[in-house]
């Protein structure tokens, strides 16, 4: 009777014991399958949507890259081709070399300067208010109606690019003579009528020093407003990245080496979400005259290029602020350039000198490149 | 969990449950190979790609050294060579050598462009990136 109630106690350990084992079985078998699933899922997840880049060469004179997610290439293409567009409008808008028909542009201004105020779009309203607030902001380092400088630069590297044993300088009596015709408070913005007006004949506009990064804070804000949510652009290093990847990781943006002849691309990188980096330097657009460089960046007090350092760095949430920034910068020497940017909140700076060293602002998270 | 009735047969219980487990890994092996065999298939030599203008002219796989002419319609060209992993512009008509004067690539991403001539050299399926665009 004991031996057959032990018996009895001993089948039903094993059965429970047998039952747990199932279980475990069970159990296990589950998770196999489902971290089966789920690994399928995530492969097909990644696979969802892919990288792609698209390259074009009608806008600011320079290229344009812009890089995005999307489930097919013709998804891709077709939003870059949107953007390629809006940014077209925008160069139309801003080229002071040709008018376009059925708008009034910058040229349009310039050809009319003392002679009637030219209606013109909000947006172009817009970007020259913007122009006349960093001249005051940067202490007049950035002036929107310093072309008439300009233009006689422009000719004289034009020259001198295409034929280089005959580049020249301008004479300083010209450039003095020109300096003369850049006042900005003789350009007249008439919000209420939307005109623009310069009062001077001689004078024009050139907003090369703006127009390309308000552009494409303006593309940026377009491109968030279609649903774009992960993308970079890249208008000639003139760099906005739109959100952040979408893995959430941060667009990594290297730095361009200033020294092209090193073998180092890049003298570092730094990651971006959201915001805008821009480069102004003196080895990208630059003529020569004796062996010696002469770049594109003019200083407005001298009329001549600045030579404090080779390069530097803005960085921002607004490209527009970062492109005008960038070019002041450029015109400052390093020490009062650090003080302004340090006084600035949200916007930080880094500079390459001439014998290879880097500084930068507080904020500024950069990764050197050993 | 249904009730455990009948004599024990802890051998056969295990026997099918490993059968079952069996099933299952050899199963998800299969599925895991073929999806790395069918992305291996799909992931190809790394290549420098020549555009002019936007428009796609000629892919280069970077693992055979080549010198290659892009000529345009009006004469100009640049040239590009291929050595060693990477793509170089060595000679250009352009007038201000830019591309001739950038350093070769050969990473994901990276590219040689000639303003002037509207030429781009892009690496594609090159090694990971390190970067996603350079500011200059």
């Amino acid at each position: 009777m004991a031996r057959q109630k032990d018996c009895q106690a001993g089948r039903e350990h094993i059965a429970k014991k047998v039952t747990s084992m199932k279980r475990i079985y069970r159990v296990g078998i589950l998770l196999l399958v489902t971290a089966l699933l789920v690994g399928i899922a995530m492969v097909q997840k990644s696979g969802e949507q892919k990288r792609y880049e698209a390259s074009f060469f009608d806008s600011f004179d320079t290229v344009t890259v812009i890089t995005g997610y999307a489930k097919s290439q013709e998804d891709f293409e077709m939003q870059a081709k949107r953007l390629q567009e809006k940014l077209r409008e925008y160069h139309e808008l801003f080229d002071i070399y040709h008018t376009y028909e059925g708008i009034h542009n910058i040229k349009t201004i310039n050809d009319a300067a003392g002679k009637e105020p030219i209606k013109v779009n909000e947006e172009l309203i817009n970007l020259l208010k913007f122009g006349r607030d960093m001249y005051e902001k940067t202490q007049g380092r950035l002036n929107i109606v310093y072309g008439s400088v300009l233009s006689v630069w422009h000719e004289y590297r034009e020259q001198g690019i295409a034929q280089p044993e005959h580049a020249q300088l301008p004479p300083q009596e010209l450039l003095d003579e020109r300096r003369q015709h850049t006042d900005i408070s003789k350009l007249v913005i008439d919000e209420e009528n939307s005109t623009v007006f310069l009062e001077d004949e001689e004078m024009s506009l050139d907003v090369g020093s703006i127009g390309k990064g308000y552009a494409v804070q303006r593309l940026s804000e377009y491109a968030r407003e279609s649903g774009m949510e992960h993308m970079l652009f890249s208008v000639g290093g003139n760099v906005c990245a739109v959100g952040d990847k979408p893995d959430g990781a941060p667009w990594r943006v290297g730095i361009e080496n200033p020294d092209l002849e090193s073998g180092k691309g890049y003298v570092g990188t730094v990651e971006i979400s959201g915001k805008s980096i821009v480069t102004s330097g003196d080895y990208q657009r630059f003529y020569e005259v004796d062996g010696k460089r002469y770049c594109h960046i003019i200083h407005p007090d001298t009329g001549m290029p600045p030579e404090h350092f080779p390069s530097v760095s803005v960085l921002t949430e607004d490209s527009g602020i970062a492109d005008a920034l960038s070019t002041s910068l450029f015109n400052m020497e390093f020490e009062e350039g650090m003080e302004l940017v340090e006084s600035l909140p949200e916007v930080e700076a880094l500079w390459i000198m001439e014998d290879g060293g880097i500084h930068w602002t507080s904020g500024f998270e950069f990764n050197e490149e050993k | 969990m249904e009730e455990f009735t009948g004599p024990v047969d802890l051998n056969s219980m295990k026997k099918n449950d490993v059968i079952l487990i069996g099933v299952i890994l050899i199963l998800a092996l299969a599925a895991f190979g073929g999806i790395s065999w069918y992305s291996e298939k799909n992931t190809k030599e790394a290549e420098a790609v020549v555009y002019v203008d936007g428009e796609e002219q000629e892919r280069y796989p970077l693992n055979q050294d080549t010198s290659v002419r892009v000529s345009l319609e009006d004469g100009n060209y640049n040239l590009l060579e291929i050595k060693d992993g990477q793509a170089d512009i060595t000679e250009a008509s352009c007038p201000d050598k830019v591309c001739v004067d950038h350093r070769p690539v050969k990473n994901q991403g990276e590219s040689l462009v000639c303003l002037p001539h509207k030429v781009v050299v892009e690496i594609e399926n090159g090694e990971e990136a390190k970067i996603d665009g350079a500011t200059h």
